[in-house]
């Protein structure tokens, strides 16, 4: 369960700038659920989704998941818990051009120097999953963009993370990748993670499968 | 017990290693750096010319130093010289048989031996005189001496080194040479032969010639010798026995061959010291161009450790990735730069460089630079190269693994 | 003689350790004095980005001033041979008043930085990461020490002479030289192994009982006891010759260099033995310990063998 206590995140730009992305925030997620971040550019939505994910600390309040306080953890916790918890999907896949698909897909799991065969297990299921495995070996930037959409899904499920967050992920495609999309969100929710996905796409707007759909303007929800 | 021990302590060693070295991430690290393939090329380049520049000096002044010490070997272990007013002067022959009497002493000799300038070309012979019958101080010189007669009824004959002969034939001296005396006579001496001692580097420009006929020469009294050479019977003696003469006779100098060694390897040293004081000079450029390569780094760069960092890499593992990449840059071109040095000093000879050390002069001896193989020496150049480098990456390692990661999620 | 390359060499490296370890000795002060954990300023969060700055630093220190020991020690042997009547590193230590100092310090730096690291991985291990005031608090008199180390180091190599004479190290470690080694000559042989063994004995029997405390200290003892028995005793086995003590003789070539093997193993046992302390390195330090005894007993075992009698 993920909970946001009281969380105010400000930037400081200079010494006389300091913009307030999120202003006094409580939110509660129950797992499982898969919630929609509605918002305009700039409303604060990535902000929540780099805190959930323990990216950048709050200025004020906490974030607690399954009864850990995130927020409140040194850098080299946090990473840990990013990297067995969570799975990040970006606004343009950020996938590494010049690697491969299966290189790729290995990234989160490098620091983690695992047996051979262990590591290999988890890269074939997961590229299983989501159809990709029979390109696993093709320069990423070659592939279509369908096919880098499910690289990076696949990345962000190599190691089985119990939440999914996905930043504008339909941000940069066309129609039919987008419905694609919402099709494999369908596939996630089914394995019962938590799934947030922060986006102004109306695509994602009154789906049947959504749980919530949380509204957030200038830093605040509504 | 012991064995269970060994095996816990194997088992334990294979966890911890597999713990320190992650395979994963060198690959990674080596992906990097071809990634970013012209940087580095420019870097690695650099850096190699530096070690080659450095493992060859010291390739270098480490055979001479070796080919030296082979010479220094065979000269002899105690020289007595007259001194007066600092300079040297002839010496008195007969000091001979005061010297024979002190205990530990095996042979004496006093030895007659000059140097003569050859105006024509401008280069320095050096005369060696010796007595058919007295038992030569070197091996070399027994072996030269049992070769020829250098005593004619009628004229004086000489053995000259090959150097030599080559320079007396560019001046169309091909039997004789006429040595000129320091009163303007001349003094015609015949060409008995050609010798090839023992070690090149000191036979090149010497003449053999009896001792009547170099103290006709250089005008030097009978009575007199240039100075006198002392072989003891063991070696630990060598300095009581120098002491002994020099308390003997306050007015000379007794040089022992360990002094020589001593003196000649710190011209060396000091020779190579030099060259090392500008090479630290460039080393600190090098380190200025390396920080300023690896902090600017691309956006496109920034975003690649932001990415990393979102899926879960911890600062600690951007460093060690970051440590890996410049370890392996800096040893490779340690390597190569070694390798290109061993190349070049070995097999091509050292061609240009060699002249700093050897000392540049027409009759510079024709030798070839030994193998010397010394893994301080490589110690040496590997602990002046990588730490150096990698040194220069820390700060710019830490900025970049310390980035804020959620910028890339914009 | 400041103008060898070896020195040179290690004048350099010092020189870049200086440099890091006084950024390393700054960000150490504002760590000790403003580390906050349960912060969320942003002077906090710059604070924890500077502590991976210092604690690399002093990684990277560690890291090459080990084998750059090594390398000392092998310098030290180099010099032996310009230096006038030294034959070993023992000459070249004693050419200098510094010498035995430089030596001393290095060794109980490295000691230093190696529990400092071993702090530091704990640490990092924790959640609350409990010691980072701690350790870094400490940093700072390390940090002297270390300076202290670099500044003997340029002394004494601008203080020898080549041209001054030095005493081998036969001179040295015999009974009628004046210096502090002759006060060792008075302790009975027999007493100094029986001890050394015995002492070998009880830190087995305190690991077998788990007393930890007991265990470091007595790895403490048994670090002095050792140096102290090779030199009287052991050494003279190496060299087969009753008079010959010098610790460093047996670190040349003439003696397949097994000087580093037996002092790396005494130090990396003694070094887990004292670490018992905080951690459970019970068996490493054994481990080590052990394979020290065995190789130093090894000697008069062979000796006894070939020759039927005990120097």
């Amino acid at each position: 369960m993920i909970q946001l206590k009281d969380i105010t995140k400000r930037y400081e730009i200079n010494k006389n700038n300091t913009i307030t992305a999120l202003k006094d925030i409580n939110l509660e997620i129950k797992e499982g659920e898969l919630i929609v971040l509605k918002g305009a550019s700039g409303s604060g939505k990535s902000t929540i989704l780099s805190l959930i994910a323990g990216l950048s600390k709050p200025t004020s309040g906490e974030v607690v998941i399954d009864a850990k306080h995130i927020s409140k953890l040194p850098d080299n916790f946090a990473s840990i818990f990013r990297r067995d918890n969570i799975g990040f999907i970006f606004q343009k896949y950020n996938l590494i051009p010049n690697l491969s698909v299966e290189e790729n897909i290995l990234l989160p799991l490098i620091p983690l120097n695992l047996d051979t065969k262990v590591a290999e297990l988890k890269l074939q299921k997961v590229m299983d999953k989501f159809e990709i495995i029979h390109k696993k070996n093709n320069i990423v930037k070659n592939l279509s963009g369908g096919e880098q959409q499910r690289v990076a899904i696949a990345r962000a499920n190599v190691n089985d993370p119990k939440i999914i967050l996905a930043d504008e992920p339909t941000a940069n495609l066309d129609k039919k990748l987008s419905i694609s999309f919402i099709e494999i969100l369908k596939q996630m929710k089914s394995s019962n993670k938590t799934i947030i996905v922060a986006t102004h796409d109306p695509l994602f707007f009154g789906l049947d499968f959504v749980d919530r759909e949380i509204e957030i303007s200038r830093g605040n929800i509504i | 017990m012991l064995f269970q021990l060994m095996l816990y302590l194997i088992h334990t060693m294979e966890i911890k290693m597999r713990d320190k070295i992650n395979l994963y991430l060198i690959e990674y690290a080596i992906n990097a750096i071809l990634r970013d393939k012209y940087k580095n090329f420019f870097i690695l380049s650099i850096f190699t010319m530096l070690t080659f520049l450095l493992s060859s000096v010291f390739f270098i002044t480490n055979s001479i130093k070796y080919e030296l010490d082979l010479t220094l070997d065979s000269l002899p272990q105690i020289i007595v010289q007259k001194t007066k007013a600092g300079r040297v002067y002839d010496i008195d022959a007969d000091i001979v048989d005061d010297i024979l009497n002190i205990s530990g002493v095996n042979n004496a000799v006093a030895r007659v031996w000059g140097y003569y300038y050859f105006e024509n070309i401008g280069v320095n012979f050096t005369l060696v005189g010796v007595e058919e019958f007295e038992k030569q101080y070197k091996n070399s010189l027994e072996k030269i001496v049992q070769k020829t007669t250098l005593e004619d009824a009628n004229r004086s004959i000489m053995l000259v080194g090959r150097g030599v002969k080559d320079m007396m034939s560019k001046s169309y001296y091909d039997k004789y040479f006429n040595f000129i005396k320091p009163d303007g006579s001349l003094k015609k001496v015949f060409i008995g032969g050609v010798f090839d001692a023992d070690t090149q580097l000191e036979s090149n420009d010497m003449i053999v010639m009896s001792k009547d006929t170099l103290r006709d020469i250089f005008d030097m009294d009978a009575s007199k010798a240039t100075d006198i050479v002392v072989e003891v019977s063991n070696p630990k003696e060598i300095p009581t026995v120098a002491l002994k003469i020099k308390q003997k006779y306050p007015d000379v100098r007794v040089i022992t061959n360990d002094d020589l060694r001593v003196s000649y390897e710190n011209i060396f040293d000091y020779k190579s010291g030099v060259f090392l004081a500008l090479f630290i000079i460039s080393l600190f450029t090098f380190f200025m161009i390396v920080y300023d390569k690896a902090s600017g780094l691309s956006g496109e760069q920034k975003k690649e450790i932001g990415i990393l960092k979102a899926i879960g890499w911890r600062v600690d593992d951007v460093l060690k990735e970051k440590f890996y990449e410049s370890f392996i840059i800096s040893f490779f071109s340690y390597l190569l730069g070694v390798s290109f040095a061993f190349v070049f000093v070995y097999i091509l000879q050292a061609p240009w460089l060699r002249d700093i050390f050897v000392g540049y002069s027409d009759l510079k001896p024709v030798f070839e630079l030994p193998f010397v193989l010394d893994i301080e020496t490589l110690l040496l150049v590997f602990f002046l190269s990588v730490p150096i480098y990698i040194s220069a990456t820390i700060i710019p390692s830490w900025r970049v693994a310390t980035l804020e990661a959620d910028e890339v999620i914009r | 003689m400041l103008l060898n390359p070896e020195v040179l060499t290690l004048l350099i490296l010092d020189f870049v350790f200086a440099f890091f370890g006084i950024i390393a000795f700054i960000l150490s002060v504002k760590i000790f004095l403003k580390w906050d954990l349960s912060s969320t300023s942003e002077s906090q969060y710059r604070l924890e980005k500077q502590a991976f700055l210092a604690s690399t630093i002093i990684k990277y220190i560690f890291l090459i001033k080990v084998p750059l020991f090594l390398f000392f020690v092998f310098t030290l042997d180099k010099i032996a041979d310009v230096l006038v009547g030294a034959m070993c590193g023992a000459g070249v230590v004693d050419a200098s008043g510094y010498g035995i100092y430089l030596l001393l310090l290095k060794i109980l730096n490295i000691y230093i930085f190696a529990f400092w690291l071993t702090l530091h991985f704990n640490d990092m291990k924790k959640e609350q990461q409990p010691y980072t005031r701690l350790k870094f608090g400490v940093f700072i008199p390390i940090f002297f020490l270390f300076m202290a180390e670099l500044i003997v180091e340029y002394f004494m190599f601008s203080d020898i002479d080549i041209h001054q004479m030095v005493d081998c190290c036969g001179t040295l470690y015999s009974n009628s030289s004046a210096s502090y080694i002759s006060v060792l000559f008075k302790i009975n042989t027999v007493f100094l192994v029986g001890l050394f063994y015995g002492t070998y004995i009880a830190m087995f029997l305190s690991y077998l009982y788990k007393k930890r405390y007991i265990f470091s200290v007595l790895n403490v003892l048994f670090l002095f006891i050792s140096i102290v028995s090779l030199i009287m005793f052991f050494g003279t086995y190496i060299y087969e010759l009753p008079t010959h003590h010098c610790p460093f003789c047996f670190l040349q070539k003439d003696y397949n260099y097994v000087g580093y093997l037996i002092y790396v193993l005494l130090f990396v046992g003694t070094f887990n033995g004292i670490v018992c302390m905080f951690l459970d390195r019970f068996k490493t330090s054994l481990y080590f310990n052990s394979l020290y005894v065995v190789l130093v007993s090894s000697y008069v075992v062979v000796y006894y063998l070939k020759n039927g009698v005990l120097l």
